[in-house]
């Protein structure tokens, strides 16, 4: 339904809410930014199911070629052979402990990295199905319910516990999906990058709050869509972070960056990666910490609202 | 259940068998230019466009292929032949018969060569099974007829292929297949009878990518490909890597883009441990010294 022009936003998901008139947001041990790094484990499917909904700009392959499609498909697989130890190996060096989004046929296919990850600190979190099934409008409620149902049933069989957070693939949703997401019992969802901070999301049932993610650092928006050279985005990771860190001394903030082990972790783009990450380690309060510690502190925060 | 195509086992690079390249080196390096031609009018099958610019013919995009050719290949040369490279081409196998210099010139070189299909706008997409049996006999007898030797391996056709792709490659007695991006190092490919694996070529180094599809120039180019070296190098120390640089004489032979492979050969080849060879003989000494360890290994992992 098109907009009714009053104050406030178009939906019910939120209130409108400028940081710039917000209460002081502080981190543990009066640390600036909490460094959230996300990384997604996704599967793109050889065939995907007839109905399914594939993002317009789905990255991977260099350009998309007729079925079958062996270059994009396996190019994609890179991330789960090869590039996710080096991403992993790279947070490691610095101490930061990723927040890994995994979809359903990931976690039910690659056990050996789910026990790899969950080794390694990791908080796992939900990620949909497979990037080749995007969550949209398209899916009835029914649906879009045993989509979610599926994956967070796939993810608690191969984790040992049901996920509290999620992030969709490729970041979609139905005008549904904040709610239904809080039903199946998430506490937070990383598909709104509207923020620097994380907020809560009213939902009739449950209790979730946003954590947002930054869009244009997302390696996949900057170096596949957006094409900034490799060089160029360790430059913007620090640049960002720069301000950030300025401005988190007023008001913290949350620097959530979603990485794709297919494109930052080959071989040319991990050092860049590197750089960016020992540039913003080598400052004092900086916090990194994973989704559900985020949310966690947040919410002890704004306990008595 | 595995997922379709459920033709690569599962096997995380931290865990596998070491590879030791010959004479410890710690990268496998293969130049693949592509020596292509696509067809002035070429037979639009409805699967995917040759031209999709204009009507045929499209001179422009049909012509900038061409220069490659005339031109851009001969230029190529240069850098190549002072480093003393010995490239696996990715060949069009139609060009031995149009283009003789370029055949000899290859032939001269002692190169390599790996099938890219008849023409660079023959997809395989629509092939029947028997169609592409046919195809393998004749790029193996085009192969022969010209050069005196045995093709070993294909990346298909403008990166094209069937659903029987390695199957029907294994039985014509291919040993490598090129069309995976999926790891740095040879992996085996599950096929219904024979060995085939995949050689590591590249979409990321790869000038057509770079270049025209994602609009850098050829400082960038050269600049990834210098910091790809150096990671597989490091890595190379414990176990083999490979990498492969994709070139297509009609972008890389350009006369502002041509010094920045002097640059990257330049810059590679000062290093010692690098095993600067072709995909045949990484193919060859993968399936003769790993293969069956690494079969076994995915089995153990389950």
């Amino acid at each position: 339904m098109p907009a009714e022009r009053k104050p406030g936003m178009d939906h019910q998901h939120y209130d409108w809410s400028p940081l710039s008139t917000r209460e002081i947001l502080r981190w543990p041990d009066q640390a600036r930014l909490a460094l959230c790094v996300v990384i997604v484990l996704e599967h793109m499917e050889w065939q995907p199911p007839a109905g399914s909904f594939q993002a317009a700009n789905l990255a991977g392959g260099s350009v998309a070629r007729p079925f079958p499609d062996y270059a994009r498909i396996s190019h994609r697989d890179y991330g789960h052979r090869v590039g996710i130890f080096r991403v992993l190996d790279v947070l490691d060096k610095y101490g930061i402990k990723a927040t890994v989004a995994m979809d359903a046929l990931t976690a039910e296919n690659y056990p050996y990295l789910v026990r790899h990850c969950l080794d390694r600190g990791c908080e796992i979190i939900g990620h949909g199905v497979s990037v080749s099934r995007m969550i949209t409008s398209d899916m009835s409620q029914e649906e879009e319910e045993e989509y979610i149902n599926e994956s967070l049933s796939a993810l608690t069989g191969a984790i040992g516990h049901r996920p509290v957070g999620w992030l969709g693939p490729e970041y979609g949703e139905s005008i549904r999906t904040p709610q239904l997401l809080a039903q199946a019992g998430i506490r937070y969802v990383c598909d709104w990058p509207n923020d620097e901070q994380p907020y809560p999301i009213k939902t009739p049932e449950g209790e979730l709050f946003a954590l947002p993610l930054m869009l244009e650092l997302d390696d996949v928006v900057a170096l596949a869509h957006r094409r900034v050279p490799v060089d160029r985005y360790a430059e913007m990771l620090k640049e960002g972070f720069d301000v950030m860190y300025q401005d988190g001394k007023q008001n913290g903030r949350v620097l959530g960056l979603n990485l794709h082990p297919w494109l930052i972790g080959q071989p040319f783009r991990i050092g860049f990666l590197d750089e960016a990450l020992g540039h913003m380690m080598r400052r004092q309060g900086v916090w990194t910490a994973t989704g559900t510690e985020i949310i966690d502190w947040y919410k002890s925060c704004h306990s008595g609202d | 259940m595995a997922l379709a195509p459920n033709r690569v086992d599962y096997l995380p690079i931290i865990d596998r068998p070491v590879i030791k390249w010959p004479n410890e080196a710690r990268v496998a390096l293969w130049i693949s230019p592509n020596v292509e031609h696509y067809e002035y009018l070429p037979d639009n099958k409805g699967v995917r466009n040759p031209w999709p610019r204009t009507p045929y013919p499209d001179v422009q995009q049909y012509s900038y292929r061409d220069y490659g050719n005339r031109v851009g290949f001969w230029r190529m040369l240069e850098p190549l032949d002072k480093y003393g490279i010995r490239c696996c081409v990715s060949l069009n196998l139609a060009v031995l018969e149009h283009f003789p210099e370029i055949a000899e010139a290859m032939k001269q070189r002692d190169w390599d060569y790996m099938s890219h299909g008849i023409y660079n706008t023959r997809y395989l997409y629509t092939y029947s099974e028997e169609e592409e049996r046919e195809f393998y006999r004749d790029c193996i007898e085009t192969l022969r007829r010209h050069t005196g030797k045995q093709l070993k391996g294909m990346l298909g056709p403008a990166i094209s292929g069937s659903v029987n792709t390695p199957d029907l490659m294994a039985e014509a007695g291919l040993i490598y297949h090129t069309d995976w991006m999926h790891d740095d190092q040879p992996v085996p490919i599950k096929v219904r009878s024979g060995k085939l694996v995949s050689v590591p070529y590249s979409i990321e180094l790869n000038d057509s990518s770079v270049l025209r599809d994602n609009h850098y120039e050829a400082d960038y180019f050269a600049m990834i490909c210098k910091a790809q070296f150096d990671q597989l190098y490091k890595e190379g120390a414990e176990s083999g890597r490979v990498m492969c640089i994709a070139l297509h004489p009609f972008l890389i032979g350009q006369p502002h883009r041509i010094k920045y492979l002097d640059d990257i050969l330049g810059y590679i080849m000062s290093h010692d441990g690098v095993w600067q060879t072709t995909a045949d003989e990484i193919a060859e000494y993968y399936i003769s010294n790993y293969y069956d360890q690494a079969v076994a290994h995915a089995e153990k992992l389950g």
